[in-house]
């Protein structure tokens, strides 16, 4: 074997330019594959913490029957149980009991269909970013007035009221089955820069909710974040049984938000097109580099196997030289790699307030190192390398001595 | 004594039909062991041919090639090798050297594909680059060295394995005469030395005179077969 290695190592160094080269093919697309897997990686925290941490929560528990149709009348009636479950769960760091219903706004100029939702203001502020998105006024304080109400920018352009003004809010009482009308004042106005929260939700206090749905100390819904918000899409975990029973079900934004998660799981199949144009590239130049060096070699290969070297050996020797010049390329290839990512993930790429597939990104975007990207990502350029090197290797072992030679004999 | 070489009704063609060439057409001959045999004919008259069918580099169209009794178109690919690298020595015209490994490692070589250990393999290798008159120069790479020094590192990587038989394709080619001459005269004072039998081919009537026997073939066919005295 000592042989083998000397004569690889030697014949690499043979021409400088042609190893130097296909080394950077190499590392380059090792380089690029462990960016764009931290690129990708960042890119799918930042939105799903965008989607999930402004206001809907990693994960939520309803009614099992009360999605379907968002019927008021299907409620969380074991309020106490579910947060006795949830506060003994480790992996939970905060929840949120919500009493939410649709009913009419009303100023001096406009009526308006929104989400009335009750909640306990200290609580919420553990879950959602509803008090960081207050850009007027006051957030809801669980001592103050219960005549307090938060409503979006846009809402309040829609209903002409700014801080201060009275609204009155229309619900469906279900024990009496009236419709239950109050005065509230405008305390907070919001901006959570989602059309959707900010024309569509009016916040108030959970007491008073329950009392104006006649639901007594029920919910419709609890919010509840992981400590780890990336353990929130593995629906595999025991936590989504153990905060679930007969009449509840907990989900997380994969089933919540089935459009977020096919958003995501695009991002994988990106992964796999980028990794796989990087490698048709990266095989062909390996492939075109092994050949034009043994084509050069071909009168020496000639030589060697007549005088009795195997066609195993010959074999042997171009694929370690293709694995002296895979291995170099993959420690320079991963310090590369971990260093753009790095660099990059120090100075952040910021998109603003820019919307991606319907969801603001609230974050700079950090690209991130992890395990797989010095694992698995460089066992794949490994394995590519050395099937790329298999091909000319053979052809080099097929070498036909009296062919080879004919040229001088 | 057993001949060392003997090839019966040996033919190879290349091509077919108006484009057939016979560049071997049933040749027989039998060399003794320590023989130094000329090969000589016209460009083209199928030396090299004849050469590499000997030494199971090529395979014949038909006929066969025995070496020490054995018939070679018996063995398979890897035993094949093997005889090659334990029975016969190839020198070629040029270029036979491994460029980025230095004399000694290219007489090295093959006593590495066969496993000899490494002191044994030093001793042998300095003394026999000794004997070719390379002493000194054991350690340059190919490049460094003239065509004549390369063609006698490869004489001496052909012989320090001890072969039975030692093939060279026009060795003196690609070398001025007197290079050629002087690296003739070493071959065969080797030859007398050691007792290796020698096959080596030339077109070059003063290579020729060294010989102690000379087959003359033209057009693929033994024309003439002749002995002499040293
Ligand atoms: N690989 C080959 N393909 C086709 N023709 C060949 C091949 N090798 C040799 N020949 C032909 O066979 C004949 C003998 O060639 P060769 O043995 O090389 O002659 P020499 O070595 O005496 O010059 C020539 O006509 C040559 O063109
Ligand atoms: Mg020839």
């Amino acid at each position: 074997m000592g042989l083998t290695w000397k004569l690889a190592l030697r014949n690499i160094l043979r021409n400088k330019r042609r190893t130097f080269l296909t080394m950077l093919l190499i590392s380059m697309t090792l380089a690029i594959l462990i960016f764009t897997d931290g690129y990708m990686k960042a890119m799918a925290d930042v939105m799903i913490r965008s989607a999930t941490r402004l206001y809907p929560g990693d994960g939520q528990i309803h009614h099992v029957e009360y999605l379907a149709e968002r019927d008021g009348e299907k409620q969380i009636d074991d309020v106490a149980g579910h947060i006795a479950a949830l506060q003994s769960e480790d992996m939970i760091a905060s929840y949120s009991p919500r009493a939410l219903d649709f009913g009419m706004v009303s100023s001096t100029a406009n009526n308006l269909a929104v989400q009335v939702v009750g909640i306990d203001a200290d609580l919420e502020a553990s879950v959602s970013k509803l008090k960081l998105s207050i850009v007027d006024g006051e957030y809801l304080n669980n001592e103050g007035s219960d005549s307090q109400i938060l409503i979006g920018k846009a809402l309040a352009d829609l209903l002409e009221v700014d801080l201060g003004d009275r609204l009155v809010v229309s619900l469906n009482n279900y024990d009496s089955d009236e419709i239950d009308q109050r005065l509230f004042r405008v305390s907070g106005i919001f901006h959570m820069n989602s059309n959707f929260f900010d024309k569509g939700l009016v916040f108030i206090q959970l007491a008073k909710a329950q009392e104006m749905m006649g639901i007594g100390d029920n919910v419709h819904e609890i919010a509840f974040n992981f400590v780890d918000e990336g353990l929130s899409g593995d629906e595999s975990l025991p936590v989504w049984k153990n905060l679930s029973t007969d009449t509840t079900v907990a989900e997380g934004w994969t089933s919540l938000m089935a459009d977020l998660a096919s958003i995501i799981s695009m991002f994988d199949f990106s992964m796999f097109i980028v990794g796989g144009i990087l490698f048709v590239v990266a095989i062909l130049g390996v492939i075109n580099a092994m050949f034009m060096s043994i084509y050069e070699r071909t009168y020496e290969f000639g030589v060697i196997i007549a005088i009795g070297t195997r066609r195993m050996s010959v074999l042997t020797l171009i694929l370690v030289e293709g694995l002296v010049m895979c291995i170099g390329s993959l420690i320079i290839g991963a310090a590369l790699g971990a260093l753009i990512t790095v660099i990059i993930g120090n100075v952040g790429i910021d998109y603003g307030s820019m919307e991606f597939s319907g969801v603001a990104l609230a974050e700079v975007l950090r690209p991130e190192l992890r395990m797989l990207q010095f694992t698995d990502l460089p066992f794949a350029v490994f394995v590519m390398t050395m099937v790329a090197c298999v091909y000319p290797a053979i052809h080099a072992s097929r070498i036909i001595p009296a062919t080879a030679l004919h040229k001088s004999l | 004594m057993k001949p060392v070489i003997e090839t019966r009704n040996l033919s190879r063609h290349y091509g077919a039909g108006d484009t057939l060439v016979k560049a071997l057409d049933d040749v027989n001959i039998v060399i003794e062991p320590g023989e130094f045999t000329a090969i000589v004919g016209p460009s083209g008259s199928g030396k090299s041919t004849l050469l590499q069918l000997i030494g199971g580099l090529d395979i014949p169209n038909s006929g066969k090639v025995l070496l020490s009794d054995k018939e070679i178109s018996e063995m398979s690919g890897s035993e094949l090798s093997d005889f090659r690298r334990d029975h016969i020595g190839f020198i070629f015209q040029a270029y036979n050297l491994i460029p980025v490994l230095s004399a000694a490692e290219n007489c090295e070589y093959i006593m590495l594909l066969q496993g000899i250990p490494a002191a044994e393999r030093k001793e042998r290798v300095y003394k026999m680059l000794a004997e070719v008159g390379l002493e000194g120069r054991e350690t340059r790479l190919p490049n460094q060295l003239s065509g004549g020094q390369q063609q006698r590192v490869a004489v001496a990587r052909a012989m320090v394995s001890q072969p039975d038989i030692i093939l060279a394709d026009e060795p003196t080619a690609n070398l001025d005469s007197q290079t050629g001459m002087d690296l003739l005269d070493m071959m065969h004072d080797l030859n007398r030395h050691e007792g290796m039998t020698f096959v080596f081919s030339t077109h070059d009537p003063k290579i020729m005179e060294r010989a102690s026997r000379l087959i003359h073939i033209e057009d693929g066919r033994v024309i003439k077969d002749e002995r002499r005295e040293d």
